[in-house]
């Protein structure tokens, strides 16, 4: 629904405003480009990393050092999602929700972090999930090999700024993705860094010619950190639920606004 | 954790939630029908919109047929949940439109070049659809010159490949010099080609800079007292030592200076403004060169490892082929070819001096097997040539 409030006000623009000339593209965005597949083949390596400490934690029966590795491992994943999302074969085992399965929970094809984020904290217990764990393992590093083989489509990352915003509205501000943690504000920031990253490193190309716009989005940018900065709790975030009503509200407005405004970046860059 | 009050205020929310759905309704509807008729507009040119529903357990239609070009699909989720749209090639990701929620309808434009796709259709669990693509006359009108935005990703590709070689070279310059200082021959001697193979697959760009060209790999041939030259530093001055004087001493300020040098490098190979012609006219002039020149005469005097240069300069030169060659495929097929054909080529030359024990000394390589060499050196310049008139952007 965001996304047709979105594009029923963008359309509102394109039809009220004057057509702007169209940009043309550059080879000004080969350096963002190039360091922002640096800056993801960066949070991959510590995908694998972590996730092999995760995998550890469960694979020894380790509860509760499974679930703080929880959400942590996850932060490098949901960074990425721009170019992660890109696999979808492993997008599917890796990140889906049991709402994607017809049997939700029970279907065999469920694994990934979310599975076993619901066996750890529904069921209470790191019993039957070494292989989803092991599967897990094999997902990140198979994840990390396609990455470095991987030429950067320049959509993408561009476009990719607005769809972590977008993927923060439909699946963060409701708490849905990480329902059984309740550990949401977590991949909130994650997205959001993500999110800042490509703005920052294409931000020297506008800078000059739209001044306003990039002012507008630090400014935005800024309060969602100041906001999320209030919840940090030692090495992370509160859960969900301590989240209140009145931040919540100014998070999504942020939040939206951040996503229309990034959903511009393609168009401003010569990307339409 | 999750006890009655939580999910009582999640059902809160979410009914709160709804009316915001029902609110904004309206909104989304008017927004529609002019998105709908505006997409109608922008796509009459190049495609018609193609409408597909996904129900509970399918995509209707479920194979979809399109000429290649721009289209704009409209994605109507007939079922109970939200769902995500996708257009795959093999596991790969072409376009996507997510959480579309159940009774609405959202559009996804897609340019599609030729060939058979899968759409996925609401649950993962449900089967995947067909998308044909078919060859159509604006996608070969438009494949008369590469577009400039073609360039980027392949251009951002080598720029990684410089940053992150440059940081492998950088260390393992560091490492020769600690060998050195250890008066390790042997390790001196392991590190001091690796260090090699790195430098030389940076060689079509690092070449480039004249100054520190002519510190990190003079030759004594063109220096005046040759060896006794004050100028004679680099990689040939330390390769002179660790195997024309077989020790490593005296060794350290040139390593030293070998490090610092390619310090320089790195930062300028990570400076460097690239463009598609200059990148490949800086391959071709590095494949000629060997060829005429260094094929020829050998330029590793004292180490006699002529081969693994050149095996190491090609795969810097095939790096930019294989970035490039993509690019200009749709437009200049039979230039990427030659190209595929002649770098196949200058490999298998190489791989056919190589055995178990590895390459052998380039002095045991008689003027036949140094010729036949060169000439699939050449062979590759001369494909390059083309690639340099295929890359001009249309």
């Amino acid at each position: 629904m965001l996304k047709h409030l979105m594009a029923a006000s963008a359309l509102t623009l394109v039809l009220a405003g004057p057509a702007l000339a169209a940009k043309e593209v550059t080879l000004d965005l080969v350096e963002p480009i190039a360091d922002y597949k640096i800056f993801v083949a960066e949070k991959t390596g510590e995908l694998v990393a972590d996730t092999q400490a995760f995998v550890d934690a469960i694979k020894s029966g380790d509860l509760d050092k499974a679930k703080t590795l929880y959400a942590p491992t996850r932060m490098h994943y949901e960074a990425i999602e721009p170019i992660a999302e890109l696999f979808s074969d492993l997008d599917a085992s890796m990140d889906a929700r049991a709402d994607d399965y017809e049997k939700r929970e029970a279907d065999p094809d469920f694994t990934g972090f979310h599975r076993i984020e619901y066996g750890l904290w529904d069921k209470g217990s790191t019993e039957g999930l070494e292989p989803f764990a092991d599967k897990l393992l094999a997902d990140v590093t198979e994840l990390n090999k396609r990455i470095t083989d991987l030429v950067f489509p320049p959509d993408t990352v561009v476009g990719g700024a607005a769809a972590l915003m977008e993927e923060v509205a439909a699946t963060k501000i409701s708490g849905e993705e990480d329902r059984y943690s309740h550990t949401d504000l977590w991949d909130f920031k994650a997205n959001s860094d993500g999110s800042q990253k490509i703005f920052e490193l294409v931000r020297p190309l506008i800078a000059e010619t739209d001044p306003a716009f990039v002012e507008k989005v630090e400014s935005n940018f800024n309060d969602v950190d100041v906001t999320l900065a209030k919840y940090e709790s030692g090495d992370g975030y509160e859960l969900y639920d301590k989240l209140t009503d009145q931040d919540r509200t100014l998070l999504a407005a942020r939040v939206n606004t951040l996503a229309e405004d990034l959903s511009t970046l393609p168009g401003k860059l010569g990307l339409d | 954790m999750s006890g009655p009050d939580q999910r009582e205020t999640e059902a809160r929310l979410g009914n709160l939630m709804w009316i915001g759905v029902a609110a904004t309704a309206a909104l989304a509807l008017a927004g529609g029908i002019a998105f709908y008729y505006a997409s109608q507009l922008r796509t009459t040119a190049e495609g018609e919109t193609v409408r597909v529903a996904v129900t509970a357990a399918a995509c209707e239609p479920n194979a979809l047929t399109v000429p290649a070009g721009k289209h704009v699909f409209e994605i109507a989720n007939r079922s109970e949940r939200p769902v995500e749209w996708e257009i795959l090639d093999g596991v790969m990701v072409i376009e996507e439109r997510e959480n579309i929620a159940p009774g609405f309808s959202q559009t996804l434009s897609a340019d599609l070049a030729p060939g058979t796709y899968e759409i996925t259709c609401g649950l993962l669990s449900n089967p995947r659809g067909t998308l044909t693509v078919t060859p159509s006359k604006t996608q070969t009108a438009r494949a008369e010159a590469p577009a400039l935005k073609a360039f980027i990703g392949p251009l951002s590709e080598y720029k990684v490949f410089l940053a992150l070689q440059g940081g492998k070279l950088v260390a393992s310059a560091g490492a020769l010099e600690a060998a050195i200082a250890a008066g390790d021959r042997e390790a001196a001697r392991t590190r001091y080609q690796e260090t090699r193979r790195l430098y030389k697959t940076l060689e079509p760009l690092a070449r480039r800079f004249a100054d520190l060209q002519s510190t990190i790999d003079p030759l004594a041939d063109y220096l005046g007292q040759r060896e006794e030259d004050p100028g004679f530093t680099g990689f040939h001055r330390i390769e002179y030592g660790l195997w024309g004087k077989n020790d490593t001493n005296g060794l350290t300020p040139f390593a030293q200076k070998l490090t610092a040098d390619l310090a320089t490098l790195k930062g300028r190979l990570r400076e460097v403004k690239l463009q598609p012609g200059m990148m490949v006219a800086s391959a071709d002039s590095l494949t000629r060169q060997i060829a005429e020149a260094r094929l020829v005469k050998g330029e590793d005097h004292y180490a006699q490892t002529d081969l693994a240069d050149a095996e190491a300069s090609l795969e810097g030169i095939g790096k930019i082929v294989d970035l490039l060659s993509p690019v200009i495929v749709a437009s200049a097929p039979e230039v990427a070819t030659a190209l595929t054909a002649a770098l196949d080529k200058a490999r298998a030359r190489l791989a056919d001096l190589k055995d178990d024990a590895g390459f052998p000394r380039y002095a045991e390589v008689d003027a036949e097997g140094r010729q036949r060499l060169a000439d699939a050196f050449t062979g590759l310049a001369d494909a390059l040539d083309q690639l340099e008139a295929a890359t001009r952007v249309g």
